[in-house]
């Protein structure tokens, strides 16, 4: 009863400062901007503008950025909540009153989402007998079309046997490899996929003489290779991190060497050499962001 | 059939001693056990014991080694009439190689027994004890087993022991079609095959104090390999003298000499040529002495001292090699109270390559009633380097050109790979990129050593038998295979380093009970736990990672619970047996069952080790047997039976849609008419 009570006296006195206020344009004190939280982040991000004299009303404020009206959570003589609209691109955050915007000094950068994928079946053989050592041309993957690749120049990883090469450093000297002409780079990391949240802290190999960025052999790099069962297991718990052609970052778990996955794969009969991987890509110039979507 | 007083052994103390009075765990296989059961091979009965089966390697069809207190087959030695077998193939010996239509007892003893018996000895002993002619006029055998597979298995034998003379002679004939295990194979898991075992053997008493005892033995066996040929050859020739000086006091002299050969040669049927050809040659020699002198009716000293040379000429290695190894051994069998027995011992091992070896062990009973007693023991188990991992110079030209290099010649083979440029270098330097530095290869290695702890208690009255006995055996230095550097072609060279540490750990129970005077029954188990430490170790304080079928092979993180220990380890081992005799009718029938637990064959998710999501698991199973016998006349006797009664398949984890990989051949009836003289 005290509550109820309390509660009516104080939307009272709200409704008679909002009745008052709508008389006497003077009362109302220019607003300011100060800053805005996050300063980047893709379609869907909460972001928090700073400021001082807010009007109360969600609908008393308009606010765009690049442009595009953003739809607003919430209002405070401080704070004002909102979320990126589709379609925003990078651009000033402008809020306007009664008339009156206001911009932020930097741009909001929108970003393109984090792409998460599944590689299914990149076959990457090997035209060498068997016990020679690996020839042929290796099967290039881009991140950015999220697909296998012809392009001499476009690709950031390239499968060969078991065998795999970034598109940065030089050439290890190994029969028909392709040309390293982009910044990649590679790091293993003991982790669940999920895990891998940034690359912000990891260093990068590169390819080069004699030597690729994720080492070759059984239990060096990214597999073990069981030869009673004549079985390539990709260890379990490790990430491989990528820096790509053009210094983007993406995460890989591979899953499987063998044609469609199986559980349990069978030595002398599955097709080989045939990856399955997920891959988490984020496609913004030096963002090191890698969060996987739950 | 519970146990006589009467029954002796000797592979416990290298002594007689009775086998009731025993502060050791020994299982001992009697004449008539293995005539009821109606089977003709080492294999098939010890598989039938408790806490011992012959276990498969990961391939399934591929080699079955004994396995004792989850001890695996490389740590077991194997004896006939105290003198060590050879030829083993990659560490297992095949004991389908032993006929037991000669034998009057197989004793093992379970547990280190490198105190007595030097190296392999570290997971226990088999002792293959052939029969003493015993009468005067000549008797002997003839019978014939036929059984499904086109089994056929002839065997005469002929004794007769006259004043000072014995003699014993055996020929076993076992021919068989073989069977397959893997659909696609058209090389069949068993291969038809030949084989002949051929032993003779005398005795003469000079007098009553000096006696002479000489054996030979022969096996054959030729493989019908579809294009090419394959045979194994074995050689045994034993020569003892035994030497009483006093009532008390007995040396015994022993020359042996053993020979084993395989010769594989596979041709291509269409231009015939060579397309394997593979030989492997070992010969042991060995000059022994013992001595054995009695103080008093419990408490005895024994020692001895033996010269082993072994070499081995093998299609892998770059030329003949030799061992050369000395030893001595004491032991004391003593009282010192009432009612408690004693035995303390220890051998010297001193070996041409690798470190020598002391291996000591103590152990005690104490009857604290005529019926119950405790016992246990403590004792240390060595295996030397075999052959394999001092000389093997191997390149698998066939299977991605990986290489294996023996401690003995890795630091030879490592320099002609880097001079032939076949190593991986560092990229910016230039300098051979190895995992171990150069100067430590071919640095001698230790031999593979454990320390094995027995505890128990047995009880006993005049139609029960029950023991009980915890085991713990925890082995350190055990050989591995390591990296030691990267082909450029990134094929793997690899070397022999010691690494694993691994333990196990079990409890064994065995029950007998004469139910009336003419049937018996009996049940044994046993519970096994088998890790390897370092692994266990890890998990505990970091976890791992491993692969989830269920959610498309995504890593997940595992924990200790997940870890199912070492390959081909069953938790649970299990048998029970009904033997039943009716005299007046010359009958006899008996039913015999085996299980065992799952267990897995080999890692597969690449983690490193056998867990849970390992999909390589093969299922528990029993098996069934049975065979009946009666006597005809007076001089026959006719034995029909079923092994895996029940038809048992299984199936390997291994099997897929269009190729089943079974684990057992199924049904085998059998037949066998026995005409004694």
């Amino acid at each position: 009863m005290k509550t109820t009570l309390k509660l009516f006296t104080l939307l009272f006195a709200l409704f008679a400062f909002v009745g008052c206020s709508d008389d006497d344009d003077a009362a109302v004190q220019e607003f300011t901007v100060t800053s805005v939280s996050p300063e980047s982040g893709p379609v869907g991000t909460e972001i928090t503008i700073t400021g001082t004299n807010f009007p109360a009303d969600v609908s008393a404020v308009t606010l765009t950025i690049g442009g595009v009206t953003a739809s607003i959570t919430s209002v405070s003589s401080t704070q004002i909540v909102a979320v990126v609209p589709a379609g925003a691109s990078t651009g000033a955050i402008s809020v306007t009153v009664d008339g009156t915007a206001k911009s932020t000094s930097s741009d909001f950068r929108v970003l393109a989402e984090l792409v998460s994928g599944t590689m299914e079946n990149l076959f990457a053989p090997s035209t060498s007998n068997f016990g020679e050592p690996a020839a042929g041309p290796f099967t290039k993957f881009s991140f950015e079309t999220g697909d296998v690749t012809d392009s001499d120049t476009e690709w950031d990883i390239a499968f060969r046997t078991t065998t795999i090469a970034v598109n940065g450093g030089a050439v290890t000297g190994t029969n028909d490899e392709p040309e390293r002409n982009g910044s990649g780079g590679a790091a293993i990391e003991d982790a669940l996929f999920s895990e891998i949240t940034s690359a912000d802290t990891f260093t990068f190999a590169v390819d080069g003489t004699g030597a690729f960025a994720i080492p070759t052999g059984s239990d060096n790099g990214w597999y073990n290779y069981n030869f009673m069962t004549n079985i390539v297991s990709p260890l379990p718990g490790k990430i491989l991190v990528f820096r790509t052609h053009d210094g983007k970052y993406a995460k890989v778990e591979i899953l499987s060497y063998y044609q469609d996955n199986p559980t349990s794969p069978d030595g002398f009969a599955d097709p080989a050499r045939y990856y399955t991987f997920n891959y988490v890509y984020n496609p913004n110039d030096g963002e090191t962001d890698l969060t996987s979507a739950e | 059939m519970v146990e006589n007083l009467d029954e002796v052994v000797v592979t416990a103390t290298r002594t007689l001693r009775q086998l009731s009075s025993l502060p050791l765990p020994v299982t001992l296989i009697s004449k008539k056990q293995i005539e009821r059961t109606g089977v003709t091979r080492l294999n098939e009965i010890l598989d039938e014991q408790t806490g011992i089966i012959m276990a498969p390697d990961a391939t399934i069809g591929g080699g079955l080694g004994v396995q004792i207190q989850g001890i695996a087959s490389d740590y077991i030695l194997i004896l006939i009439d105290g003198v060590p077998i050879v030829g083993r193939l990659s560490g297992n010996l095949d004991l389908s190689r032993f006929a037991i239509g000669n034998i009057k007892q197989v004793e093992v003893v379970k547990g280190p027994s490198s105190a007595l018996f030097g190296s392999e000895a570290l997971g226990g002993v088999i002792n293959i004890i052939t029969d003493r002619p015993k009468t005067e006029k000549i008797s002997g055998r003839v019978s014939h087993r036929a059984a499904t597979f086109n089994t056929q298995n002839t065997v005469v034998s002929i004794n007769q022991s006259k004043d000072k003379l014995g003699y014993s002679i055996f020929l076993d004939r076992l021919s068989t079609d073989g069977y397959n295990l893997v659909d696609r194979e058209e090389r069949q898991t068993v291969l038809p095959n030949l084989n002949y075992t051929f032993n003779s053997r005398v005795f003469y008493d000079f007098s009553e104090n000096l006696s002479v005892f000489a054996s030979g033995r022969y096996f054959l066996r030729d493989f019908d390999e579809p294009s090419g040929t394959s045979e194994q050859r074995e050689g045994n020739a034993q020569l003892r003298v035994d030497h009483k000086l006093s009532k008390k006091t007995t040396f015994e002299y022993e020359l042996y000499y053993t020979n084993y050969l395989t010769n594989e040669q596979i041709i291509d049927p269409i231009d015939n040529e060579i397309l394997f050809d593979s030989e492997f040659d070992q010969k042991l020699f060995r000059p022994e002495v013992r001595f054995n002198h009695t103080f008093s009716v419990s408490n005895t000293l024994t020692a001895g001292g033996g010269y082993n040379f072994e070499t081995l000429d093998r299609s892998l290695f770059a030329e003949e090699v030799s061992l050369d190894s000395q030893y001595i051994f004491a032991q004391y069998d003593f009282e010192p109270l009432r009612n408690l027995n004693i035995i303390v011992g220890a051998r010297f091992d001193n070996h041409s390559v690798y470190n020598s070896q002391l291996s000591p062990k103590i152990s005690a009973r104490f009857a604290i009633t005529p019926e119950f007693a405790i016992k246990g023991s403590v004792g240390s188990g060595f295996k030397a380097p075999d052959f394999r991992q001092l000389y093997l110079d191997f390149t698998n030209a066939l299977g991605g050109n990986y290489s294996v290099f023996g401690k003995e010649v890795e630091r030879q083979g490592i320099q002609r790979l880097i001079d032939n440029d076949e190593i991986t270098r560092d990229p910016i330097t230039n300098e051979v990129l190895l995992r171990v530095p150069f100067e430590t290869l071919g640095e001698p290695l230790n031999a593979e050593s454990s320390v094995g702890y027995n505890a128990g208690f047995d009880y006993r009255t005049r139609n029960f038998k029950g023991e009980i006995n915890y085991f713990r055996n925890d082995f350190k230095d055990l050989i591995d295979t390591e990296i030691l550097a990267t082909k450029t072609i990134g094929a793997n060279v690899f070397g022999y380093v010691y690494r694993e540490s691994v333990y196990t750990e079990g409890l064994e129970v065995n029950l007998q009970y004469a139910l009336m005077e003419n049937l018996d029954l009996s049940a044994g188990y046993q519970l096994l736990y088998a890790f390897d430490k370092d692994i266990k170790r890890e998990l505990e304080e970091n976890g791992a990672f491993a692969r989830d079928p269920n959610r498309n092979n995504q890593t997940i993180r595992i924990d200790r619970d997940a870890y199912f220990g070492l390959v081909n380890r069953s938790r649970h081992i299990l048998n029970a047996k009904v033997f039943y005799e009716v005299p007046k009718w010359g009958a006899n029938a008996n039913v015999r069952v085996v299980y065992r637990s799952k267990f897995g064959l080999t890692d597969e998710n690449g983690n490193g080790f056998l867990d849970d999501f390992d999909n390589t698991f093969v299922d528990g199973y029993a098996l069934v047997n049975l065979s009946f016998g009666k006597k005809f006349f007076k001089h026959y006797q006719l034995q029909v039976g079923a092994n895996n009664l029940l038809d048992f398949k299984g199936e390997s984890p291994f099997s897929s849609l269009d190729n089943r990989i079974l684990i057992n051949p199924g049904i085998q009836l059998f037949g066998r008419i026995n005409f004694e003289f």
